[in-house]
């Protein structure tokens, strides 16, 4: 079996057991939860550290295991890693079991508030791992649910239950939007099955109609988009986790909400390729109102979570540009950021939770000065707050720094602009909650706070400030995994560049030939159009010069923008 | 190359010591503070032993690691060693050693001694990572880390609420020059593909227009990064703010460092710099030197006094670098770093004496009383404002030489500069001998004035040090290393009297005008100030002295521009947000649903003859579909 199906299974396994554990053991439920998750955070390290040695198969995935289900229509159950996942795997698993650690503060209903937990942790990991489409959409779901109910049983504040009405109401909705992108990719490309890897393959050799990929890629953009609170449709996520308790604010911002981001760059830019193209420069500006926008709404912002809430939406602005400069410095740090922005949303929602737990309010204007009172719980806020304003040792600004490299060379304009919301607007919000909150003079009704003392409370919080030193400082540890599975996706979704002499062709795409490695770029434009890089010109193999002699032969035919030739 | 993991050991000391000290002696205050000033004072001398070993120029000018290779992303992670750097790093390690022990000193009643360790050698890795760097990713993530060390320093006294505000505005107003910083990078990695000094030096000595039409631009959006580091206008905001720091912190971070990486900045990169780029940075540093050198002249409080004394003198080094003269503007960083940390350590010791009254109008007649303190802060008063043969003199007196040469070539460039330099270096005198008699004479001015007593030897031993490289650092050899590097050419070692008496000969009326207006700026300063027990200048000056004492109201036209319009724009944000964004989608699919639930009710009547009419109704329509066709 692979360790993959240990990553996901324990703590499914593990929260079937424990509804036959009787309720009045607390001690006992709770132990058993934290030791399911900390043994796949285990086992998830121990995956990423063996990565490099593991044996790859055919299609390049590692720890592979396939068990087939339902055969007529295509489906098994089939996990994998690759260089996408791997990362968020690991995140994910690590943020499951801080997650569960911070979950003492919950203190009624622990029974059916660890089963709830372990089953989004097991639901949400097995989501990453699977390479089977019935099994990514139907585990993620299986994740999703356990929030809602979360939200409205365990939340707090006043608006609990609109919070929870519409968080439920929104990612249904992208959810089934995605669900019906995802049908109609089954469905158009004639392949009969679920499977990731061979549904790619098959579409890469018969790409889907123009016009099949202009009706599926709005809908897996949108549908994924509003469960990763794509502006504007994210008024859900700082509202839903300003309610939430903070386990569930943990795993849902920090891993629940990549779902979407990884299914945009596993599904639909490989397999929709040409309308992602077409749909690029839209999510460009989209991005921006992330960026931007909710920065802004977030300067506002008096209660602290909220606070957290919205800048956590505003960090997804950073990943869709990265995906949206369709090139594999900005998807690398698209991907870098999923895993940063995991660690950084846990420790935060973690840290507010703390707070609120002591103090019983996350009004901003009520706090201050906590720094003398909660030494450790206040200097990792005060970190968490940097990391989130993007300074250098912690992982985010590997992964916002590469993006922007990325988006330069395609978009300048908005580049310059999410520099200013990721250098200034963050700045301003951030250090203004950290002089609201932990400086300034200890208001008297906060002279006996009790920090975090034991090692056990401190463990979740630094485990996760460990995780993003360690990114941070040696960024290689995961970029190298992330990068040749990203040329294979960035090669898929750019389709062939080909540019001849002075014919002005430009993104021609075309079938490739079988005995061909996929498509590469192999020349550039002459024209002075300077959206490639003269870089690339080395990615030429002798396949694909091959392939291109074929398109110089007929280099006299007229041939369009996007044509594709087969 | 000889000791190559010297560099290494030099850079990661410190940020050891600042580990160590976080996890593992927070409560152990002594072992904390040695932590720290050992690792300084070993990467002191450990640059010693290599620049011995190695020569000002190592046979290999860097070595590098890769840190992170994406595609055509490559970013290095390398250390530069030439001259610049050995230099700096001398800088850094030495000033920055006497200030750490100083600070055991100073900071010994203090409940966050430890802590305040951790960040001092934090800031000193950091520093080091910056004079090290070999790439453009490097120094930026350096350049990020001096300014959260700074951040921290600043607000090393966080309960005080005006300590974390200053905090914050030295952030965010840093923040801004790293935008146009970052900005500039991108642009010259997207032209030039590569972020390697050396490489891009390479490609840029062979073609000079390789940048095309951004090049004035890329140099200017680099140039915002030491804008915004180095405190130049129309940036130079939060550097009299961030005296809200203990003293030490503004002598190693505010005045010998930190803010000078600008300059350090420039001088690395100069060759991204064209001439229109080489302007407007010249008039930026002379106007800033101008404009600081004026609010000084009013201010009370003793830092504060300094604090614009330190952006004049940067906005000296900057106007050097327009004009050219990086070995002038690296020569005058250099001396500024140890009189301008003399004066500020000068200044804390008498902070200290006075229980921290800061105001200069409360001291007074502190001659006697803390000898040692007067004397050094005399040499730190005459080597900033430039008096043969003090070391400010050689250094002010190369950059005033090197504008009235390129007056020779641009004479709207360099004449008009130099006459603002020359001005300046009057004023300046002015303000730090006001400064000086009205702490050191006159009568005391206020009760605790008259208990005042010398600070222990841990103190006032840097000081003496400090004290007399001020005094000697001008005819060390030190513009000669920096000459080599950037002239190209090793110039011959002089006899000292030909290095006391060169700049008369090279430039004479520079020299000799500098000297001119230091003389006129102490006779003024001495004829208000020697006996008043208040400042006469207001009077004299009428409103524009009011305008100086507002450091004319440059805080006051920001807060009610910059700040106010992206709180405004934030408020309409929010207000979008909540009503339109939120109130209008939620609205309308609650809406909807609710609607049709309405709509769709009125059909459930419970009247049988209704259900039995739509009944009939259904099967009717049904039944034109299937038979009717």
């Amino acid at each position: 079996m692979s360790m993959l199906t240990y990553i996901l299974g324990w703590p499914l396994v593990v929260a079937l057991a424990l509804v036959f554990v009787p309720r009045n053991y607390r001690v006992i439920i709770r132990g058993i939860a934290v030791l399911a998750t900390l043994i796949s955070a285990v086992l998830a390290v121990k995956m990423f550290c063996a990565y490099g040695h593991a044996p790859i198969d055919a299609d390049g995935y590692r720890f592979v295991q396939q068990v087939p289900w339902v055969e007529s229509l295509g489906i098994s159950y089939h996990v994998g890693v690759d260089g996408l996942n791997v990362g968020l795997i690991l995140m994910g698993a690590i943020v499951a079991f801080a997650a569960a650690c911070c979950a003492w503060e919950i203190k009624e209903r622990e029974k059916e508030f660890y089963i709830l937990l372990l089953v989004m942790s097991g639901g949400i990991l097995g989501a990453f791992a699977s390479l089977d489409l019935f099994f990514f959409y139907f585990l993620h779901e299986l994740a999703l649910v356990p929030t809602f109910i979360m939200i409205g049983v365990w939340g707090r504040g006043e608006r609990k239950n609109y919070a929870t009405f519409q968080i439920t109401l929104y990612l249904s909705l992208g959810a089934l939007i995605a669900l019906i992108g995802l049908i109609a990719l089954y469905v158009q490309s004639g392949a009969n099955t679920f499977d990731i890897p061979k549904l790619t393959e098959y579409i890469r050799q018969q790409p889907l109609s123009a016009h099949a990929q202009n009706f599926i890629f709005p809908l897996l953009l949108f549908g994924f988009g509003i469960l990763v609170s794509l502006w504007p449709f994210h008024s859900w996520a700082p509202l839903g986790y300003g309610s939430a308790p903070s386990p569930t604010s943990m795993l849902h911002a920090g891993v629940l909400k990549k779902f979407g981001l990884y299914g945009l760059i596993r599904i639909a830019l490989p397999l929709v390729p040409q309308a992602a193209q077409s749909w690029m420069q839209i999510l460009a500006w989209l991005c921006l109102g992330n960026i931007l926008y909710i920065g802004w709404v977030a300067m506002r912002q008096k209660d602290l979570n909220l606070l957290i809430g919205n800048s956590s939406v505003a960090h997804m602005g950073f990943i869709f540009l990265g995906i949206a400069s369709l090139n594999l410095i900005g998807v690398t740090g698209a991907e870098f950021i999923m895993v940063a922005h995991g660690f950084l949303a846990a420790l935060t929602f973690a840290l507010s939770g703390y707070i609120f737990q002591k103090t019983g309010t996350l009004q901003i204007s009520e706090l201050g000065g906590l720094c003398r009172q909660l030494r450790f719980i206040g200097t990792a806020l005060l970190m968490a707050a940097m990391a989130g304003c993007g300074l250098p040792g912690f992982a985010n600004f590997v992964g916002e720094v590469t993006v922007f490299f990325g988006s330069w060379t395609v978009f300048p304009l908005v580049t310059g602009l999410a520099l200013w919301g990721g250098l200034i607007i963050g700045a301003v919000y951030m250090t203004r909650a950290v002089r609201n909150v932990l400086h300034g003079p200890l208001p008297d009704k906060w002279a006996g706070l009790a920090d975090a003392t034991s090692l056990w409370r401190k463990l979740p919080y630094a485990l996760l400030l460990a995780s993003l030193f360690v990114f941070g400082c040696f960024p290689r540890l995961l970029t190298e995994k992330i990068t040749p599975d990203a040329q294979k996706i960035v090669t898929m979704a750019r389709g062939e560049t080909v540019a001849m002499g002075g014919t002005r062709l430009w993104r021609v795409q075309f079938g490739v030939p079988p005995d061909c490695d996929g498509a590469q770029l192999v020349g550039v434009d002459h024209t002075g159009n300077r959206g490639l890089h003269p870089q690339a010109v080395s990615g030429a193999t002798p396949e694909t010069t091959r392939g291109t002699r074929v398109l110089h032969d007929n280099s006299s035919v007229a041939l369009g923008e996007n044509t594709i030739l087969n | 190359m000889k000791y190559e993991l010297l560099p290494w050991l030099i850079l990661f000391l410190p940020l050891v010591a600042a580990g160590g000290i976080t996890l593992f002696t927070l409560r152990y205050r002594t072992v904390s503070a040695l932590l720290s000033i050992g690792a300084i004072v070993t990467g002191f001398v450990l640059s010693l032993i290599f620049i011995n070993a190695n020569g000002w120029q190592p046979a290999v000018g860097e070595i590098s690691k890769n840190w992170l290779s994406i595609g055509t992303l490559h970013i290095d992670f390398g250390l530069k060693l030439d001259a610049l750097s050995m230099m700096m790093l001398l800088v850094v390690t030495g000033v920055g050693g006497a200030i750490h022990i100083y600070s055991f000193g100073y900071m010994h009643e203090d409940s966050g001694f430890s802590r305040f360790f951790a960040f001092m050698s934090l800031f000193t890795f950091s520093m080091l990572g910056i004079v090290l760097a070999n790439n453009f990713i490097e120094m930026f993530i350096f350049w990020e880390l001096v300014g959260v060390s700074s951040y921290l320093l600043i607000g090393f006294w966080f309960e005080k609420p005006s300590a974390g505000d200053a905090a914050k505005k030295a952030f965010i107003v840093n923040r801004l020059g790293d935008f146009g910083f970052l900005l500039g990078i991108l642009m010259i990695w997207g032209i030039l593909g590569s972020l390697n000094f050396s490489v891009l030096q390479g490609q840029l000595s062979q073609n000079s227009l390789a940048l095309g039409a951004m090049s004035t631009i890329a140099g200017l959006l680099v140039f915002c990064g030491a804008v915004g580091k180095s405190a130049q206008f129309p940036l130079h905001v939060w550097l009299p703010d961030a005296m809200e720091g203990p003293t030490p912190v503004s002598a190693l971070i505010h005045a010998a460092t930190m803010v000078a990486a600008g300059v350090y900045m420039l001088c690395r990169i100069f060759f991204v710099l064209n001439p229109e780029a080489l302007h407007v940075i010249a008039y930026i540093g002379g106007f800033t030197a101008l404009l600081a050198a004026l609010i000084a002249v009013q201010q009370d409080d003793i830092k504060r006094i300094i604090a614009y004394s330190t952006l004049s003198q940067l906005g000296y080094m900057v106007m050097a670098v327009g004009l050219s003269g990086q070995t002038a503007a690296m020569f005058h960083l250099t001396t500024h770093a140890f009189f301008k940390a003399l004066l500020f350590l000068s200044a804390g010791s008498v902070i200290i004496a006075l229980h921290h009254e800061q105001n200069i109008w409360k001291m007074g007649s502190l001659k006697q009383k803390m000898p040692v303190t007067f004397w050094t802060f005399l040499v730190g008063a005459l080597a900033l404002s430039g008096m043969w043969p003090f070391s400010g003199f050689f250094s002010k007196d190369s950059i005033l030489a090197q504008a009235l040469e390129q007056g020779h070539q641009l004479p709207w460039l360099g004449y008009p500069l130099f006459i603002t330099g020359v001005l300046v270096a009057g004023l300046t005198t002015f303000y730090i001998f006001r400064l000086f008699f009205v702490v050191f004479f006159g009568k005391e001015k206020s009760e605790i004035a008259s208990h005042a007593h010398e600070s222990p030897a841990v103190m006032t031993l840097p000081l003496v040090v400090l004290a007399i490289f001020s005094f000697i650092g001008g005819y060390l050899g030190i513009a000669g290393v920096y000459h080599g590097l950037f002239a190209g050419e090793t110039e011959k070692s002089a006899g000292l009297a030909a290095a006391l008496f060169e700049p008369f000969i090279n430039s004479p009326l520079a020299a000799a005008l500098g000297l001119c207006v230091v003389a006129i700026g102490f006779f003024a300063a001495f004829s208000l100030y020697a006996k008043a027990d208040k400042d006469p200048l207001p009077v004299i000056l009428g409103p524009l002295a009011t305008a100086m004492k507002n450091k004319f109201y440059f805080d006051e036209l920001y807060e009610a521009t910059v700040i106010r319009l992206h709180d405004f724009i934030a408020a309409v944000m929010d207000w979008i947000d909540r009503w339109l964004v939120e109130g209008l989608c939620i609205g309308l699919v609650r809406g909807g649903t609710d609607l049709t639930g309405r709509a769709l009710r009125l059909v459930q009547t419970g009247n049988l003859q209704t259900y039995a009419f739509l009944f009939v109704l259904g099967v009717a329509v049904v039944m034109y579909f299937v038979l009717g066709k």
